[in-house]
């Protein structure tokens, strides 16, 4: 590399030297100052603030391009001599991470100085971002100057991954998280922070009704010593039944008839639809090896019922399992202070959004299942994501310039510095 | 059970695709006839054909996208690693680089053979997303591109062929790299958007989230370092291998990491 540096005439002077040194410095800097801190938790200032300390980044970016665009230093950031040794840093970060388990408590004095239980928040992952953006910011001006439509992929990756780091560093403290409980019938208009603290919403939610769509039990074979599942190298042998009959292990099991939601009456169960029914089965157990026979019923029990399993011999029983969630919702009654009404059902995958706040299906009393009452949410309020968006989707566009395009040939300059 | 009755016909289709392939990899590692190399591609792509059928009857009967336990990412990795290994065949004819990615999706139908593990059904709500099918496909055709490219890494790092001939095999590294970061680009993005979706935010910096963003920086070091220095070939090319190794630990070397306990994205067995 140094060979190449000598090659050319002066201008540039930035080697990798340089740019290690400076990302070193960055990364032992920020270390420094998150120890001198503490390892308390790094919060940036909120809107306004943050949003003038963005633009006052942009502003200055732009008026030291414009100023001094020759300047060795301005060159050197623009380079990959500089954005090699940066990416590297921050991939050094990112890597302690990956091994280092995230937003527990720390386990010992180092780590809790240094800060790498949360490095995200801390001042190292700060200052890295802040150079790669001015890495990225220099360098898509430079590309932008003259204009030319064969840079296109190289804006629409560099200056997107700028506008993503940009958005989400500022707009990371603008961003609220809270936890509404609704319970059926109960207007409710407060919601919990992380924190703990109760925020009052600019709107009121009600639970019109909570429901969950189950997947068919599955059944499984448990020692009636342990009460545990039987294992089969290691693995639960589980059999959703939904099919008239399926074999476990050696057991040859005939479905006679299957109820979604029953309860118990007398020795049988019967179809009813009510708080705490749940699935049963009327089942024919063969078992070849032994010409046994046994017929019964299994109920996968519910938070208000006990299950009922079906002894096969001495040491076994079949098993009904509580059936697993293929989707829950919850419709729900809007009512903003501005006046506006609105009805709507959510989802996981599918929210709901309303003056600024968007809504999420997150959870519900497992404890119950599909007879919960209660449906929790949360709500999230998060300004500044049309500018992350807009970056992700420069992003795609860069992504697919890459796929059609391919390697520069000989050098060109279309995708990289 | 059904599913492990489809999974019981699993020996057959992939014994038919080994043959074919083992067939297809002598031929174009001996031949040199063209005759015989139209024969191999022939073979080649019939082995694909055998998976794809599996695949689809599969798809058909567990009523859900086969692409959530390990066992089927990699089925989808022999399909996609044996396709590109035929489709650069076509393009450039590298009939070693096709051997080799034949190998290799071999190795997967053998693992596969040798740990058929319990298949589940069900499939938790915060999966059933739209995203669901295009995230993993663009993921996997994403691994199997690079996981093409390290292996024309590691054969110009130990098989080094001269500073002469190599410019020919570092290019085709180059285009699989760069289709296969388009590609772990998208995928990164789509998972970004749909994590919007499901959990509110778009980015958690969840373990595997983590080792993705790993993964894709480790690429985008290669394609920078081999923009400034064309004719570093040997340290480009370490580079490359090194990139695979992360993109190995991101795949399932996840999975055994203390910092991923219940993670998301740990494949069900």
């Amino acid at each position: 590399m140094s060979n190449e540096e000598s090659r050319k005439t002066g201008a540039n002077r930035w080697s990798y030297r340089e740019g290690t040194i400076v990302t070193a410095a960055i990364l032992l800097l920020g270390f420094a100052l998150q120890a001198a801190s503490g390892g308390t938790v790094l919060r940036i200032a909120g809107f306004p603030w943050n949003l003038l300390a963005g633009l006052v980044f942009v502003g200055l970016l732009i008026l030291v391009f414009v100023l001094w665009p020759k300047h060795s230093i301005v060159k050197g950031l623009g380079s990959v001599k500089a954005a090699l040794p940066a990416i590297l840093g921050f991939t050094f970060l990112v890597l302690l991470m990956g091994f280092v388990k995230q937003d527990v408590e720390p386990k010992n004095a180092v780590v809790e100085l240094l800060g790498l239980t949360h490095l995200v928040k801390t001042w190292p992952f700060m200052l890295i971002n802040l150079y790669l953006m001015i890495l990225l910011g220099i360098i898509t001006l430079k590309r932008l100057t003259p204009f030319n439509f064969k840079n296109a992929g190289f804006f629409l990756n560099h200056f997107g991954l700028f506008l993503v780091l940009f958005s989400t560093t500022l707009g990371s403290i603008d961003m609220q998280r809270l936890t509404m409980n609704c319970y059926e019938n109960q207007p409710e208009s407060h919601a919990v922070d992380p924190s703990g603290k109760m925020i009052e919403m600019p709107f009121s939610i009600k639970l019109v009704n909570f429901s969950i769509d189950e997947f068919r039990p599955k059944v499984t074979i448990v020692d009636n010593k342990s009460g545990q599942i039987v294992l089969s190298k290691g693995k639960a042998q589980l059999e959703m039944i939904d099919r008239d009959s399926f074999s476990i292990s050696s057991y040859h099991i005939k479905v006679e008839q299957f109820l979604e939601s029953s309860g118990k009456a007398g020795d049988l169960y019967t179809a009813i639809n009510e708080s705490g029914s749940a699935p049963s089965a009327k089942v024919t157990v063969n078992n070849p090896t032994d010409k046994s026979e046994i017929s019964g019923w299994i109920f996968s029990g519910s938070y208000s019922h006990p299950p009922e399993i079906l002894q096969l011999n001495e040491s076994f029983s079949l098993a009904m399992l509580p059936p697993e969630p293929r989707k829950f919702s919850s419709e729900l009654n809007i009512q903003t202070k501005t006046g506006k009404n609105r009805s709507t059902t959510i989802e996981v995958n599918r929210p709901y959004s309303i003056e600024g706040w968007t809504i999420y299906q997150t959870n519900y009393n497992t404890q119950m299942g599909r007879w919960s009452n209660l449906s929790v949410l949360e709500l999230v309020r998060d300004p500044w994501l049309p500018f992350v968006y807009l970056g992700i989707f420069l992003m795609m566009f860069g992504a697919a310039f890459l796929f059609i395009t391919g390697k520069p040939k000989n050098g060109g300059t279309e995708h990289v510095a | 059970m059904e599913e492990q009755n489809m999974w019981l016909d699993f020996p057959m289709y992939a014994s038919a695709a080994f043959v074919c392939w083992l067939a297809a990899s002598g031929l174009f590692l001996s031949s040199g006839k063209k005759m015989l190399n139209q024969l191999a591609a022939g073979l080649s792509f019939a082995g694909t054909a055998f998976l794809l059928v599996f695949i689809t009857v599969l798809w058909i009967h567990i009523q859900r996208p086969p692409m959530r336990t390990l066992g089927e990412t990699r089925l989808w990795y022999a399909i996609f690693l044996s396709g590109i290994g035929l489709v650069s065949y076509l393009r450039w004819k590298y009939k070693w680089l096709v051997s080799y990615s034949l190998g290799l999706a071999m190795v997967f139908l053998i693992i596969n053979l040798q740990h058929p593990e319990t298949y589940d059904k069900t499939l938790m709500p915060a999966l059933q997303s739209p995203w669901f099918i295009p995230h993993v496909i663009v993921y996997i055709f994403a691994y199997a591109m690079l996981g093409a490219s390290s292996l024309v890494a590691l054969r110009n790092l130990f098989f080094a062929p001269t500073e002469k001939t190599i410019k020919g095999p570092i290019q085709m590294a180059d285009n699989l790299v760069y289709l296969g970061f388009s590609f772990l680009t998208l995928g990164l993005l789509f998972g970004a958007l749909w994590a919007k979706d499901a959990w509110g935010h778009y980015w958690t910096w969840d373990p595997k989230e983590t080792w993705a963003f790993i993964t894709w920086m480790f690429y985008l070091v290669y394609i920078h370092y081999r923009f400034r220095h064309a004719n570093e070939h040997k340290k480009a090319m370490a580079v490359l291998a090194v990139s695979f190794a992360v993109l190995l630990i991101c795949w399932f070397g996840v999975n055994y990491l203390p910092s991923a306990e219940n993670s998301v994205h740990v494949y069900s067995e």
